[in-house]
Order: C-alpha cells, then sequence, then structure tokens
C-alpha cells in the first residue's frame, strides 16, 4: 500500500513536470537536471546551478536556462520516470551514461560541445566517456581513491609506518585491536551505497577486476573471490571491521573516520573536509595491494549527457555547455574539493595554492581505473552488486561472485 | 450535470403507459438503468483507480524495460522465469510466510489479552485507551525510524541501556545481520499492528450482553470456562476481522523493514514486498511480475481464509 502512494506520489509529481515543458515549445528553454553535491544548505549544488543558470542567460539573450536538482539517492528514480513520461531534459548531469547510449537517447559528444571544449577535456576521462569508440558521456567531476588513517590511532597503536601490502594492513589493524586505540581498525564498507567501489578497490590490489582486457566480464574470477576470502579471514572473521560489512554503508564509515572512532579506510576527496571538520589528524597514502601499492587506484567520474529529445535547440545546449566548461568548472570543483576533468581547471588548482591537501590524489589520478562505464549493461551490473555483492565478505565468496557474473552475462546479452 | 432531477422510475412509467402501446419496452431510458447512474462515478473511480493499475502491472510483467525506462518490446514469460529463477527467491517466500505468521498471531495473542484488560474498569482507563493510539497515531515510518536509530551500533540508546544493565557485554549490531534483524523488525510490526486490533477486539467485548455471562455465572462457570465457551465464541467476528486486515497489512508491510534494513544484507531481511521493490531497481519487468504473484498470493490469502472460517461457522 504505501508502494502505491509513493507510485501514485511520483505520477503527480511528473505530471506537474509535464505541465511546465509546455512552455519551451520555442526550443529556447535549456532543462538542465542535475545531481546535489552538497550535505547542506549553504552548499547545496542548486546556488551554483542558479549562478550558472543567471550569468548564462545575461550573455545570451532569449536563453532560458530550467535547473532541476535532484538528491542522489532519487535522481536515476526520477530520471527514470521522466524517460518513461516522455519529459526528457536536456541536459542531465549523474553518476552514468552508457545505458541510455543503448536506448540511442543521447547526442554524441561532438553534436553538442565546440572543438574547443572539447579539447580541454583530460583525455582519459574523455575516453572513459566513450561507447564504442564514440564519446557520449562527458565528464563532469572526478575523484581518484586513496587510503586515509588516522595518525593519532596509528600512533597509539605503535604503527611507525602506514601500510602499503594487505599483511601489513592487516597487522596494523591488529595492533589497532590489541591496544583498543580505535572502535573500528579498519572500516569496510560493503553496504549497499558504495559496494562496487569498495570491491573494485580491493580486487584491483590482486590483480583483479570486473572485466579482463577485452572487456569481458570476470566478476568470479579466481582473483576476485581469493581477494574476498583473504577479507574474510583476516579482517572480518578476527573483528578488526564491522561485524556485518554488508549492511555498512559509505557514509556511516566516513562519519566514523571523521569521529575518530576508524583507524584507516578507503577514501575520496570529499573526506578530506569531513576529517578536518572533526579535528582528526589524518593522512593518506596509495591503497595497499597484495604486494604493494596500487600501481592504478580506482578513479571515479561523474557524468553529463544531451538528451536529443529534450525540446530545446541543439545550438542553445552547444551554448549552454561551452559555456559552463569554459568559464564555471574550476568554480564547481572547488566548491565541493573535488578533483576536475578539465586540463586548464586542474592545471589552476595544481598550482594556486589553495589545493595542497589534494596534492596525493592528483598524483593517483593520471593512471586511474575505471568502472567498465562504457558498456550499457554496466548500470544494470552496478545495480546487480550494490544489492548483494558485500555478502561475498561474509558468504562464500564462490557462490555470491558466481551468482552475480550471472547476472552480469545475462545483462550484458541483453544489450547486444 | 443538470440541477433537474431525473423523472422517478414509477412517475414516467405510469405516465407513458397511459399513452403508449408498448409500455414496459418504452420504459427504457434512465428508468432502466436503474441506480446505475448513481453509482456510476463510483464504478468509473474503481476502474481507473484499482482495475486499470492492475491491468498496467500485468501488461509490465511481460515487457522488457531498459534500465533507462524504454519499452524494447514484449518479453513474455521472460520475467517470471528470471523471477522463479532468482537464488534468493525460494528463501524470500519463506520468510515472508514466517514474518507474516509470527506477526500476526503474536499481535491476536497480545490483543486479546490488552483487550480484556481495557474492558475491565479502572481508575484511569480512559488515559490508558489513549496512550494505546499513540504507535498507531504516529506514523509507521517514523516509529520504524525511530527504533532504526534505538538499535544503532554506535549511538543506539537501547544498546547503552542493555549494555548499562548488563544484558549484552559488547553493543550489538542489532540490524546489520539478519539472526537479530528479523525478530527486532518483528517486534516493531507488532507495536504498530496492536491498537488497531486492541481496538477491534475491545469494540467486539463490548457487544457481548452482559446477561449472557450472568447466565454462565448461574450455571456455575468459572472464569476461564467463561472465557472460552463465551467470551471467545462470541468475539469470532471480530477477531475474523483483526486477523484478515492484518493478515493483508503484515504481508505488504514495506515501510518498517524498508527504513530498517532495506531488506539486507543482500536479500536476507526482505520479503517478497520489498524484494519486489528492489528488483525495481535492475528489472521493472520482473519487479511487476514479483508484484503480480505478490496480488495473487493476497487474494488466495484471503480467499483460503475466508472459505476455512465459514466452513467452521456452519459445523
Amino acid at each position: 500500500m504505501a508502494t502505491g502512494a509513493a507510485t501514485l506520489a511520483m505520477a503527480l509529481g511528473l505530471s506537474a513536470c509535464g505541465g511546465d515543458s509546455g512552455s519551451d515549445g520555442d526550443g529556447k528553454t535549456i532543462k538542465v537536471v542535475a545531481a546535489d553535491y552538497g550535505d547542506k544548505a549553504s552548499n547545496a549544488s542548486k546556488l551554483y546551478w542558479k549562478d550558472v543558470a543567471d550569468e548564462f542567460e545575461k550573455a545570451n539573450d532569449g536563453y532560458q536556462v530550467d535547473v532541476q536538482v535532484i538528491n542522489w539517492n532519487d535522481i536515476d528514480k526520477q530520471v527514470k520516470n521522466m524517460i518513461q513520461a516522455g519529459d526528457m531534459p536536456d541536459l542531465l548531469q549523474t553518476g552514468g551514461y552508457a545505458d541510455k547510449v543503448a536506448d540511442d537517447l543521447l547526442y554524441k559528444a561532438d553534436d553538442v560541445l565546440s572543438p574547443k571544449t572539447k579539447d580541454l577535456l583530460i583525455p582519459s576521462f574523455a575516453e572513459a566517456g566513450e561507447v564504442d569508440g564514440t564519446q557520449y558521456g562527458i565528464p563532469w567531476v572526478s575523484s581518484s581513491r586513496v587510503l586515509f588513517y588516522n595518525k593519532d590511532i596509528l600512533k597509539k597503536a605503535g604503527v611507525d609506518e602506514p601500510p602499503t601490502t594487505w599483511d601489513e594492513l592487516a597487522d596494523a589493524a591488529k595492533k589497532i585491536k590489541s591496544k583498543k586505540a580505535a572502535d573500528t581498525p579498519y572500516a569496510l564498507p560493503l553496504g549497499p551505497e558504495e559496494t562496487q567501489g569498495e570491491t573494485m578497490m580491493w580486487e584491483l590490489g590482486n590483480g583483479g577486476g570486473y572485466t579482463d582486457d577485452s572487456g569481458k566480464y570476470t566478476i568470479d574470477s579466481p582473483q576476485n573471490v581469493e581477494t574476498f576470502q583473504w577479507l574474510s579471514k583476516n579482517l572480518v572473521k578476527p573483528g578488526l571491521t564491522y561485524p556485518n560489512p554488508a549492511s555498512t554503508d559509505r557514509k556511516t564509515a566516513f562519519a566514523d573516520f571523521a569521529a575518530g572512532k576508524v583507524g584507516m579506510l578507503n577514501g575520496h576527496p570529499s573526506l578530506i573536509q569531513m576529517a578536518k571538520d572533526g579535528k582528526v589528524d589524518y593522512g593518506v597514502v596509495p591503497i595497499p595491494g597484495k604486494e604493494g601499492p596500487l600501481e592504478s587506484t580506482l578513479g571515479v567520474a561523474d557524468w553529463m549527457m544531451a538528451f536529443k529529445d529534450g525540446g530545446a535547440e541543439q545550438e542553445g545546449v552547444k551554448k549552454f555547455l561551452d559555456f559552463t566548461y569554459q568559464k564555471k568548472m574550476l568554480a564547481f570543483d572547488e566548491m565541493y574539493n573535488l578533483m576536475p576533468v578539465t586540463t586548464d581547471a586542474l592545471k589552476e588548482m595544481q598550482t594556486n595554492g589553495k589545493h595542497k591537501d589534494l596534492e596525493p590524489l592528483f598524483e593517483v589520478l593520471p593512471d586511474a581505473k575505471f568502472y567498465p562505464l562504457g558498456d550499457p549493461a554496466w548500470d544494470v551490473i552496478s545495480a546487480e552488486i550494490k544489492k548483494t555483492g558485500g555478502k561475498a565478505a561474509t558468504d562464500d565468496p564462490k557462490s555470491v561472485l558466481g551468482d552475480l557474473q550471472k547476472k552480469a552475462e545475462t545483462a550484458a546479452a541483453d544489450v547486444k | 450535470m443538470s440541477l433537474k432531477a431525473p423523472p422517478s422510475p414509477a412517475e414516467s412509467g405510469r405516465g407513458r403507459g397511459g399513452r403508449a402501446p408498448r409500455p414496459r419496452s418504452r420504459r427504457s431510458g434512465i428508468a432502466r438503468l436503474g441506480p446505475l447512474p448513481w453509482i456510476a462515478p463510483v464504478i468509473l473511480l474503481i476502474l481507473v483507480v484499482v482495475i486499470w493499475p492492475i491491468f498496467e502491472l500485468v501488461r509490465t510483467s511481460f515487457l522488457n524495460i531498459s534500465i533507462a525506462g524504454i519499452v524494447r518490446g514484449s518479453a513474455g514469460t521472460d520475467k517470471y522465469k528470471k523471477l522463479f529463477e532468482e537464488s534468493d527467491f525460494g528463501s524470500v517466500l519463506v520468510w515472508t510466510v514466517i514474518w507474516t505468521v509470527v506477526v500476526v498471531s503474536v499481535t491476536m495473542l497480545l490483543s486479546l489479552a490488552l483487550a480484556q484488560l481495557f474492558n475491565q474498569r479502572f481508575p484511569g482507563r480512559r488515559i490508558t485507551r489513549w496512550a494505546l493510539i499513540a504507535p498507531w497515531a504516529a506514523s509507521v515510518l517514523m516509529t520504524a525510524i525511530g527504533f532504526k536509530w534505538m538499535l544503532n551500533r554506535t549511538a543506539g540508546v537501547l544498546n547503552t541501556l542493555m549494555l548499562d544493565l548488563g544484558i549484552i557485554d559488547n553493543s550489538r549490531d542489532w540490524l546489520g545481520s539478519s539472526s537479530t534483524a528479523w525478530p527486532w523488525m518483528m517486534a516493531v510490526a507488532v507495536f504498530v499492528s496492536l491498537p488497531f486490533t486492541t481496538y477491534t477486539l475491545l469494540a467486539g467485548l463490548q457487544t457481548i450482553p452482559s446477561d449472557v455471562y450472568e447466565a454462565a455465572r448461574l450455571d456455575g462457570s468459572g472464569p476461564w470456562q467463561t472465557y472460552r465457551h463465551v467470551t471467545l465464541p462470541m468475539l469470532r467476528p471480530a477477531f475474523l476481522v483483526g486477523v484478515v486486515i492484518n493478515l493483508i497489512n503484515v504481508f505488504n508491510s514495506f515501510p518498517i523493514i524498508w527504513a530498517m534494513t532495506q531488506g539486507g544484507p543482500g536479500y536476507d531481511t526482505s520479503t517478497t514486498m520489498v524484494f519486489m521493490y528492489k528488483l525495481k531497481e535492475t528489472d521493472i519487468g520482473e519487479s511487476a511480475a514479483m508484484s503480480v504473484v505478490n496480488f495473487a498470493m493476497v487474494v488466495v490469502l484471503v480467499l483460503i481464509f475466508l472459505k476455512v472460517s465459514r466452513w467452521n461457522e456452519e459445523d
């Protein structure tokens, strides 16, 4: 009954949107849907977008920009509803794009970006936006993952150097536990929020990952199974991490670290600010692998994409993207301390001295590896991993990963 | 939309009957529709709000819909096949049955006792009766979220309390694994079901005339005998209503589980309702198939129950 009510509410919300879009029949209204990166009213993304829209409208007479900012939990569902109702936005900024390419909903990047803007994009990110050699996804922001550690806790436990290998990490965790230096020696958040991220960071350390070089899924490869067997034996069973990693979300882990209750964890740039706010004296090093630190860490990018049937004219969309990417990119990256995807913004952030804390993350960025973002089936597979992947650390990894592998193969066959 | 009332059937029939040679067949029009024009709005509403969604639901379960939301054509019975082949489907079904049976039976038993209590005269009865409404008046989602935080591993007040009282020796992650999450969620489900059930039974108790009890007393029946042979049989209609409504409510219950564990880890604490919702993230068609199965199960459940209870009555 509750879901019925929710569906009804969504349907009503949709019809309201439908009413709005009637006004952009002239193609001069650009409808932008974007995710909210803020965690409080003062840094909500709608402030950024309002600013962009106002300046763009002032500089380009006759155009109107409608921005709808939606929080991360709801954006995918709401966009899905918009697409089903045939009320697509002109521009969408969210976490993935390839599923929309499979349904042929998007403009090619070349169609909506001027050559000048396209040249600004950092090549590795632009490539990650390609499906079968054609770029559709336009990178928006990026981040790379590193190991964060609490200096005080490690010192109290008698660990002099932050770990570089799995064994050193387990050893450090053991010391933290025996000295009671922290509630949770290593935070392993394999809950639905970011299972696919934490999983890949560990699997990369054992030469594993989601796909092989040819792009075939290898979710239950021996290396990946071994990774989870190691995690289960060395961290979960001895109680060196959360008792139920599969139901612990990343936000819990981050909050615990910021509260000084966690010794070590894998994190991304926004943890820097959280740690500072919590007055935690933290350090960062590359993520430990089985034999040594990861050569290429996990890189994550969020995406901008342009819909063919959004209603606005293509020229206007192009103008808006050029304006945003050339003039307003840095402002967004600095607002959230996230990493840029354009060369000029990267150069500025590396040299203007305001982002010393991001230095170690910039260093590992160029070699970063991505999820199989260009595979139209990835979004389904990622959602499946989020739902059940975490259980690989507590149940039998072979059967959990094997089940996911089967689902991945089916999903990959479905989109072909 | 006219303000003029339609002619009453009797009047128009008589009027025409006087002139026309075939009075019966001329009595058609509004008159022959009987009460239809008056109940038509309701029927329309039911068609739009109940029948049409069911039709759409069944239709969706036979469609192939991409994750982006585009219909890619018919899927035949593929989605049902995929659903039944899910490795967690079996255990989700079993847990749904356990969840429903445990919550409904515990609720009914506790409510019987509570209703009996509230039927007695004691000082402060009015206030305690009001207090019982509280869990009912509060939103179920709110209650569930409240319990979730009270059970939180690091900051939860229940954890701290049990720790201080020495019931447990280190703080537990109650909702993190299914073995402890299920009992807690069942407790919350019972907690929110009690008020309605108790009031239903209380209303039933108050319909039992006092002279029946008087007669029982005169015949020398003891309290337990009176309860079993007088109260319980006469409470039957109220009891049945309570059971049927609770069965449907608990079976369909979503907010408690969703707020407390989101059905996780994996699908370990999912009922079919939560399972359906989680399938939606990856395959809308399969999720619709689960909904159809859910719908069928509720209908069957109610039919079986009504049949059984009527059979008892005739006995």
